[in-house]
């Protein structure tokens, strides 16, 4: 029997068309199992590393953890601390995540708060976003320093830099000392016992002077060697240990301090 | 042979050997991409490679594969030439079917969300779907198998120069003439048809001239005509 081209085309046609048929079902029954799901792993998240209330502002610092391959760079983003409502958005310096916020009285009576809100940024190069939520503890940082000091005729100004996040009281002065860098060293003055001299400053970044008459009258031990700076010294230290009285809403907390300046008087050493 | 129908077998070739280097079907982005490959899907999530393969993929090239090997092997008619368009159009439609496979499992358009252990991240994963270069290629098979089909591989109007034994051959088939192959040549009853190098040598008793293609022709044909009619005689004849 002559093969007819006609007859094996149309066979082949037939069942190459069949097969293609039977392909396309049998992808759309098997596609179910062939698929696979995948999540990120190790995906980098946010935690609220610090809650610094000062009397310049709250500043919240932000830590991206990145646990993996997955480096998260961050670029803007906003927080909402919850107790207070406050809204900020956040600012990036050198890779750190800040937020700073006005201090508010109701940080005053808080010992943690929830913060919440989103930092967006790269991951591998694509666009992202982290959304979180967590609770911190709140550290409230007083300081209270000295700027300047100056001693003529038996008084001595001292200049405080007093940055407070509540009013503050500072008194009083225990055992204040001048004396010479040098070897051996001598006293300018020394008191023992406690000076009382009392400086409110309120809350918020201030400076405040405090003029104190040296002598006797301050105190029995009150020991004045000289009105003026020692003649061939110029370098001196001042210490100052002094109570300082925070008023917090919640009740005063008074803590002691020692403040000491060291300074050079004129030209040379 | 003829070129239109190697052309057609070049195509065939470069597109499956093309994809086996570059995808014919592609999502890219920084992230999350997906490439068709002849064994299939293959997606890359963050690191992660994962091969996924729908069993139409298989299909795209061995249809493509026929489409142009078959008017090589079978050149006795022009429904070789009808079935490898066909064979074309399939790959085409499976290719297209593995495409639409990916619209519909393999989807993914806009954010990833994964939890975090204080919330959650979102990933952007813009992607941009890319045509390969394979595809057009396989498009160009496709078209060029119709073309080849509606003018019966003649639309060039030259013809590959093939080995004159295997012309001669062709001839003494269609003519139903009794040959039998030797080293290099044919042998029809006394006399032979030898090729050395490029030229072709007819050999009758002890003498060898040097003939061109026709001539070896008609000298066999005009031997061979002198063969007893076989036609209808002879059962398993015909190639």
């Amino acid at each position: 029997m002559a093969t007819n081209p006609f007859k094996i085309t149309l066979l082949i046609s037939i069942l190459s068309i069949a097969i293609a048929l039977t392909l396309i079902w049998g992808t759309a029954q098997t596609a179910p199992n062939l698929i696979r799901y995948s999540t990120l792993s190790n995906d980098p998240y946010i935690k609220v590393e610090s809650i610094n209330v000062t009397a310049n502002g709250v500043y919240i610092r932000l830590a991206i953890i990145n646990n993996g391959a997955l480096a998260f760079t961050p670029t803007g983003g906003w927080v909402e601390v919850v107790e207070t409502g406050q809204v900020v958005n956040v600012t990036i310096i050198n890779g750190t995540v800040i937020a700073k916020l006005p201090l508010t009285p109701q940080w005053m009576g808080l010992a943690s708060v929830g913060v919440k809100g989103i930092v967006s940024g790269t991951l591998n190069g694509s666009r992202a976003y982290i959304a979180f939520f967590d609770v911190a503890p709140i550290h409230i940082i007083n300081t209270i320093g000295i700027t300047n000091v100056s001693y003529a005729d038996c008084v001595l100004n001292v200049t405080l830099s007093v940055n407070t996040v509540v009013p503050v009281v500072i008194r009083p002065i225990i055992n204040m000392s001048l004396f010479t860098v040098s070897t051996p060293g001598y006293y300018v003055f020394e008191t023992i016992g406690i000076v009382n001299i009392t400086v409110y400053a309120p809350a918020g970044s201030h400076n405040v002077t405090l003029m104190i008459r040296v002598s006797p009258v301050l105190g029995r031990y009150t020991y004045v060697y000289s009105c003026n700076y020692l003649s061939g010294f110029s370098k001196y230290t001042l210490w100052l240990p002094i109570g300082v009285t925070y008023m917090y809403p919640t009740g005063n907390i008074t803590s002691y301090t020692l403040l000491t300046k060291t300074f050079i008087v004129g030209g040379g050493s | 042979m003829r070129v239109e129908a190697l052309l057609q077998f070049a195509l065939a070739i470069a597109f499956i050997v093309l994809w086996v280097f570059m995808p014919a079907w592609s999502i890219s982005g920084a992230n999350y991409s997906i490439s068709l490959t002849p064994w299939g899907y293959v997606v890359r999530f963050f690191g992660e490679t994962h091969v996924i393969p729908p069993p139409t993929v298989y299909a795209i090239w061995l249809f493509a594969l026929d489409a142009g090997l078959l008017p090589l092997i079978w050149r006795r008619s022009r429904y070789s030439l009808y079935l490898a368009a066909l064979f074309s159009v399939l790959s085409l439609s499976m290719l297209m079917d593995t495409i639409l496979f990916q619209q519909r499992y393999l989807q993914f358009h806009g954010y990833t969300i994964a939890p975090t252990p204080t919330g959650y991240i979102y990933v952007l994963l813009s992607t941009k779907p890319v045509l390969g270069l394979p595809t057009y290629i396989l498009l160009a098979l496709t078209i060029l198998s119709i073309f080849n089909m509606a003018t019966r591989a003649r639309w060039l109007g030259t013809r590959v120069i093939e080995d004159p034994i295997i012309a001669i051959e062709r001839v003494l088939k269609v003519l139903h003439i009794e040959y039998s192959r030797i080293e290099h040549g044919v042998e029809v009853e006394s006399i032979k048809i030898v090729r050395q190098g490029g030229s072709l040598w007819l050999v009758r008793g002890g003498e060898a001239i040097e003939v061109d293609l026709k001539t070896a022709i008609a000298e066999t044909v005009k031997v061979g005509l002198k063969q007893p009619v076989s036609v209808g005689v002879v059962d398993y004849g015909e190639d």
